[in-house]
């Protein structure tokens, strides 16, 4: 009996997190996953894949078309996680078979299903998961091919396409700002008022390599607190302003119901620097800095509206690249030798009878 | 046609390829950092530098008397100086903005009128002689670098004043790196023009010979540049007009002294 690429999907956009962590594989325990499942009648290949994001099971199975490989997966999955009824009926799959198991990896590993689109993170936890499976000698002839044009196709989407291109949210808009602004080794970040989204933009610079943080609040034990947790400095309220010249990166977020950064103080500041670029991201509503601010030479001013403008941008413009990548996706599929389909979109949600197939399954 | 003029066209047409190709790809939104990308370049350098040397021996001496040969020579120049600049801006949209400059001045070498002629046969040569005129056009290629920073430095800073946040800003270095290489660059310049300076003073040169009085014109006007920027007079941005603006004082004493 010929053997058949079947693959058993469950993701953030089918299954809910509280259900999703319920079938989550630790690190530790997938290699052992993927033997058990290879040890199931008619499996000889299989790749597990899980992270917080989804669980996806890729395998080689003996059967006419595939229905009972996915049977025999999903009972797997309750039985091993030994999941409630409740629980196991909340879980809802995508199930592919042949051309179809071979786009949706192809569309995984590029970032097309990812929940941020376009993101490269996916890659890399595919490489791992084929990795572990190399390892644990639960791959063959076919999924070894099957990944290896996978990683070739991902490489290709994110050479040929912009699809990672911009960011799409506040925090690494705010980052890919400041490394256009500055080095971002040498850049010292302070943020004026400690709010959460300040916190997540100067979480992001500092996981990106700036130097150094200095942390101002009106209460100074807040401050103390914060800068404690990210490692840098805290400065009583009222001594910030005196501090400003020797910063390359001011994040503002005081619920001060007025400008309390205004063309003057920047001005001084500007001229102590040397003029030296200085970068202000103002994320209070009500805005903390008087946009006059933008004007002065050397001073790049962008506010909660134009972060979010141009994470939205970014959105858009992968969006946009989502065509050109599938029909990257298309044209490997048929020069792997893969039969040609109707797209994903167009399958996804109906099952189709045959030997190539999406299909959406409930427990 | 004579092989080094076919040299040329084919360095010219590497440059332009070069510029295309990364415009195309700019375009598409696709344009990564990648060493491909110093293909055209490495290939236009190469080609222009066996322009050199067969120009050289046909005219046996140092190609460096007509106005063609002094474009070519400063475009030889710019993209020899473009591999010495550092990776990251190789890498980066340097040379898109290098390539448009060396291939418009190869193209204008080639349609001059009358261009590329014979040499008045050369007696002695002198090597210090040779080297002065080097120094002093490799100097103005430096210069002209400087103008191309300057120009991606007034790029950047309007993308990132206006908000523009789009595919050239993220192949655009930080504007801090770019102010950082104009205040190199121009240094650079400056001191490959005072040792070319030097070399005449020790040829005994005539100080009333034009092309002497019009580099010593220009090394004053980028002394000055020099001071101001290590004197942080000037915004970066000021500074960056001001490499941009100055270049004009080098290619027009080129242009007066050679178009006779």
């Amino acid at each position: 009996m010929s053997q058949h690429l079947v693959s058993l999907s469950l993701n953030y956009r089918t299954t809910p997190v509280e259900v999703r962590e319920r079938v989550a594989f630790a690190e530790s325990k997938v290699a052992e996953a993927a033997r058990e499942i290879r040890a199931l009648p008619g499996f000889e290949e299989t790749v597990v894949l899980s992270t917080c994001n989804r669980v996806e099971l890729y395998a080689t199975h003996a059967h006419d078309d595939g229905m009972k490989g996915h049977e025999l997966m999903r009972d797997y999955l309750v039985r091993h996680f030994s999941l409630q009824p409740a629980h196991a009926e909340a879980l809802v799959f995508h199930e592919h078979v042949s051309t179809e198991t071979a786009r949706h990896l192809f569309r995984v590993v590029s970032g097309l299903d990812s929940m941020v689109l376009g993101e490269t993170e996916i890659f890399g936890q595919v490489k791992q998961a084929y990795k572990v499976a190399l390892d644990a000698g639960t791959t063959g002839r076919t999924l070894n091919k099957l990944f290896q044009q996978a990683f070739s196709v991902g490489k290709r989407v994110r050479n040929d396409t912009a699809i990672q291109r911009g960011s799409t949210s506040v925090g690494s808009v705010a980052v890919d700002l400041a490394e256009k602004v500055h080095d971002l080794k040498e850049c010292r970040v302070m943020l004026v008022g400690a709010g959460e989204m300040s916190r997540t933009c100067a979480q992001s610079l500092l996981s990106r390599g700036a130097k150094s943080i200095i942390v101002s609040n009106r209460s100074y034990d807040r401050a103390v607190e914060l800068a404690a947790e990210m490692k840098g400095s805290a400065l009583k309220f009222d001594e910030w302003e005196s501090a400003l010249h020797d910063v390359d990166v001011i994040i503002s977020s005081t619920s001060a119901p007025h400008f309390i950064i205004k063309p003057d103080l920047i001005h001084q500041v500007m001229r102590k620097r040397r003029w030296e670029p200085l970068l202000v991201i103002d994320i209070a509503v009500p805005r903390d800095v008087d946009p006059a601010v933008n004007e002065i030479e050397g001073v790049y001013l962008y506010d909660i509206d134009a972060l979010q403008a141009i994470a939205d941008d970014s959105r858009r413009e992968r969006e946009r690249q989502l065509a050109i990548c599938e029909q990257i996706i298309e044209e490997q599929l048929s020069k792997f030798g893969f039969p040609k389909l109707p797209s994903a979109q167009q399958l996804l949600g109906k099952v189709q009878i045959g030997p190539d197939r999406e299909a959406v399954s409930h427990m | 046609m004579e092989n080094y003029r076919l040299l040329l066209i084919l360095a010219t047409l590497a440059f332009l390829g070069g510029l295309v190709h990364a415009i195309a790809v700019l375009k598409s939104g696709a344009w990564r950092e990648s060493r491909w990308h110093l293909l055209p370049m490495g290939a236009g350098l190469a080609l222009l530098t066996a322009f050199l040397y067969f120009r050289g021996h046909a005219v046996g001496q140092c190609p460096m008397k007509s106005l063609s040969d002094i474009l070519v020579f400063i475009a030889w120049s710019i993209a020899f100086l473009y591999f010495m600049v550092g990776g990251a801006f190789r890498l980066s949209l340097l040379g898109l903005f290098t390539t448009p400059l060396v291939a418009g001045m190869q193209i204008l070498a080639l349609t001059l009128p009358d261009s590329f002629p014979a040499y008045a046969a050369k007696g002695k040569i002198i090597p210090l002689v040779e080297l002065h005129a080097a120094t002093a056009l490799i100097s103005y290629a430096a210069f002209a670098l400087t103008c191309v920073t300057g120009v991606m430095y007034l790029l950047q800073e309007r993308l990132l004043k206006r908000h523009r946040i789009g595919g050239l800003f993220h192949q655009l270095p930080p504007i801090q790196d770019l102010a950082k290489s104009i205040r190199r660059l121009a240094m650079l310049g400056l001191v490959l023009l005072t040792a070319s300076l030097a070399m005449s003073l020790a040829l005994q040169q005539s100080v009333t010979n034009p092309k002497v009085i019009g580099a010593w014109a220009v090394w004053v006007l980028y002394t000055i540049v020099n001071f101001v920027m290590w004197r942080h007079l000037l915004s970066p941005r000021q500074l960056a007009w001001l490499a941009v603006v100055s270049f004009a004082a080098p290619f027009v004493h080129l242009w007066l002294v050679n178009s006779k």
